[in-house]
Order: structure tokens, then C-alpha cells, then sequence
């Protein structure tokens, strides 16, 4: 009864990303402050050892060898602290709308702390949990930009699939189930309405 | 799942009606529909039900559990037990809302019957997400509920699922043997 005639590509599972979805592409357009290690001639851009660069971190996963990168300070030990505290006041959104999946993506990367950061980003999900279905199932007919402002993408993404519950739910018990309404799409073409046309 | 399909699922359930014509038994498909006489009760499904109630050719009984005192002590037991108890019927909330809306006539206090199963619906769904959150929180990978009708079950369901999706993305990074990462071919 719900189907939909286009079906989004997934984000990829933990550490893989997929090739065609949208959400992994806009992640991996994060920038990331990286190191070279060597040098590389001819390169204007790019200079030896010290320099902290930033490039975007889908062009990076191509030269591991040649380049360190440096966590960005939201997964580092400081953030982490903050996050295992309590995960509910941090602003996701500000953080990087792309938490997750960043996350995930940075686990590429053979740092030490990995499982630190494998750990908390589970932890701060199960920790948010809580709080964004409770809001996402209750929040009826209301502005919930206030709610969803400070969620990451992943969690704006389950906002909207308890949404579609709890308003499928209630606009049965409406009765508006067996009432025809006009869809959307035909409304946005605001065409001219029987009752407008002159006899 | 749509509600509306799980509103035509409990159309199925019988419930007692008293016509007002007669007439012989019918066989149809889904089994057969009893003799008619008028002014006596008859169980029929309750499609049929309300499709002779709009016709105005019977008058619905309402089910036994549809009374005041009885959903107050179900109400007052629900909020003491931590479980969930027996449902009334397992399609206590489509029951309550078709019957009240076509059938009110024939159902005495409906507007407290209907405020009792709001409340009994509150109640369930609250400890539905107390356990939903739980299950999470405490990463369990199995876990069990009795007593659920389809209905909760359905406006929890998209919800839950996505999130389990996600929990399990974010808990395969801390798998040691994960792959490094492979652009799948589509």
C-alpha cells in the first residue's frame, strides 16, 4: 500500500560505504586535516611533513600510505570524555551533520584509539536513543524543527520513519484512512479546480 | 503494514448482532453465516455487521469485554504489571473505534468506554517503549513480549527496525575482522 516508485541507495554497512548512496557521498566530502608523509614533486599544493592540509576524505582513501591524518577534535579524546558523559545535550548537527557515518568512515584510518571511537559512537547512539523516539513518536501535528534541528543525519532519518508511524496511526483513528484526499504532488500542480470553472 | 490493513484484519473477528429481517443460511467462502430470524442474536463477522448496521437491517451487541467496569479493572491492572497483560481482544483498538463510530446507538457510556481504551492504548504503548529502549540500551540480540496486538506492533514497527539497522552498523565497527572497506559493484 506504501510503496514508493523510488528506492534510495542505503548508506553501507559499518565500514563500507556504498558507491551510490547520497548520504555517503555528502560524508565523504568531509574535510579532513591530514600530514604527508613524502614528499611529492610537482605537487604545488601539497608539501612535506609538517604541513596540516585539508582534503576531502573520500580523495584521501585512495593515498594511505603516503599521508597521516589527524582525527578531527569531535571523535578525539576530549569530545569522547563529553560524549560518554551525557550524549544528550551535544548538538550532532553542529558536530557535522555526518556523525555516524564519519565515524565509521575514520576507522579506515589504523589509529590506536579505534575502538575507543567504535565504542562511543555506540554508546552516544544508544544514549540519544531514548530521547529521539520518545520525541519522534509523540511530537503530533507540531513544529518539530526544534526537535530535529540538533540530530544528526542518521537520527533525522529514523525521526522521520517514527513520524510516518505515529501519523499513519492517527490520521486512522481520524478516519481520514478511508476518506480520499488529494495527493501532493497533484496539489503542487495547482491546477484550475472544477468549483473555478465559470458554468 | 498500513493501519487500514490491520483494520481489515480485525473485520474478521465475529461479534453479536439481533436483525431485524430473516432470512435462510448463506455459505460463502469464508464459511457459513447462520440463519437470520428477527430478534434473534447471531454471530457474524463484523463487516457484515456493520454493513447491515448502516443499512439499518440489525442492532450490534457489543462484545463482553466492551463494558465500563471491566476496562477499568484491566486499566488498573495494566498500570500495576510490569508485563503486558491480556488485551482485551486482540484487535481491541480497531474493535473499539469501528463499533463506536457506526454503532454508538446500541453501546451504553460510549464516550467513557472510549476515553477507558484510550488510556489502556497509553499505557501499552509507554511500556512498549520503556522495553524498546531497554532491549537497546542493554544491546540484547533476542528478546520476547506477550500479550502484543497487531496494532502496537505496527506503529513501533518501522521505527524499530531502522534503528536496529543502524545499531548493528555502528556495532559491526567494532568487529576486529571487519573489511577495510570495498566499493560493492552495483
Amino acid at each position: 500500500m506504501d510503496t514508493q516508485s523510488y528506492l534510495p541507495v542505503q548508506p553501507g554497512v559499518g565500514m563500507q560505504e556504498n558507491f551510490l548512496s547520497l548520504d555517503d557521498i555528502l560524508l565523504s566530502h568531509e574535510r579532513l586535516p591530514i600530514r604527508t608523509e613524502c614528499a611529492f614533486p610537482r605537487l604545488g599544493y601539497l608539501e612535506k611533513a609538517t604541513d596540516a592540509q585539508d582534503i576531502p576524505q573520500g580523495l584521501y582513501e585512495r593515498k594511505r600510505r603516503v599521508l597521516s591524518v589527524e582525527l578531527p577534535k569531535v571523535y578525539r579524546e576530549g569530545w569522547r570524555t563529553v560524549f560518554n558523559a551525557d550524549p544528550n545535550v551535544v548538538d550532532l548537527h553542529k558536530m557535522g551533520p555526518y556523525y555516524y557515518g564519519l565515524g565509521s568512515q575514520m576507522l579506515h584510518f589504523d589509529s590506536p584509539e579505534n575502538p575507543e571511537i567504535a565504542q562511543t559512537l555506540l554508546q552516544t547512539f544508544i544514549g540519544r536513543f531514548r530521547r529521539n523516539m520518545d520525541s519522534s513518536q509523540n511530537a503530533y501535528n507540531e513544529d518539530t524543527s526544534a526537535l530535529v534541528e540538533r540530530l544528526d543525519c542518521l537520527e533525522k532519518f529514523l525521526f522521520t520513519s517514527g513520524q510516518s508511524g505515529l501519523n499513519g496511526f492517527q490520521s486512522w483513528e481520524k478516519g481520514r484512512a478511508s476518506q480520499l484526499t488529494a495527493s501532493s504532488l497533484v496539489l503542487n500542480y495547482r491546477k484550475r479546480k472544477m468549483a473555478d470553472v465559470p458554468p | 503494514m498500513d493501519p487500514s490493513e490491520v483494520e481489515f484484519l480485525a473485520e474478521k473477528e465475529t461479534v453479536k448482532i439481533i436483525p431485524n429481517f430473516s432470512l435462510d443460511k448463506i455459505y460463502l467462502i469464508g464459511g457459513d453465516l447462520g440463519p437470520f430470524n428477527p430478534g434473534l442474536p447471531v454471530d457474524v463477522p463484523v463487516w457484515l455487521a456493520l454493513n447491515l448496521k448502516q443499512r439499518q437491517k440489525c442492532r450490534i451487541v457489543p462484545p463482553a469485554w466492551m463494558d465500563v467496569e471491566k476496562l477499568e479493572e484491566m486499566r488498573e491492572l495494566e498500570r500495576k504489571e510490569n508485563a503486558f497483560t491480556p488485551a482485551p481482544s486482540p484487535y481491541y483498538m480497531e474493535l473499539t473505534k469501528l463499533l463506536l463510530n457506526y454503532a454508538s446507538d446500541n453501546i451504553p457510556k460510549a464516550d467513557e468506554i472510549r476515553t477507558l481504551v484510550k488510556d489502556l492504548w497509553d499505557t501499552r504503548i509507554a511500556k512498549l517503549r520503556l522495553s524498546a529502549d531497554k532491549f537497546i540500551s542493554q544491546l540484547e540480540a533476542h528478546a520476547k513480549l506477550d500479550n502484543l496486538t497487531l496494532m502496537e506492533i505496527n506503529t513501533i514497527r518501522a521505527f524499530l527496525l531502522d534503528s536496529l539497522n543502524c545499531m548493528y552498523k555502528l556495532r559491526s565497527n567494532l568487529l576486529p575482522g571487519s573489511s577495510k572497506g570495498q566499493f560493492t559493484d552495483y
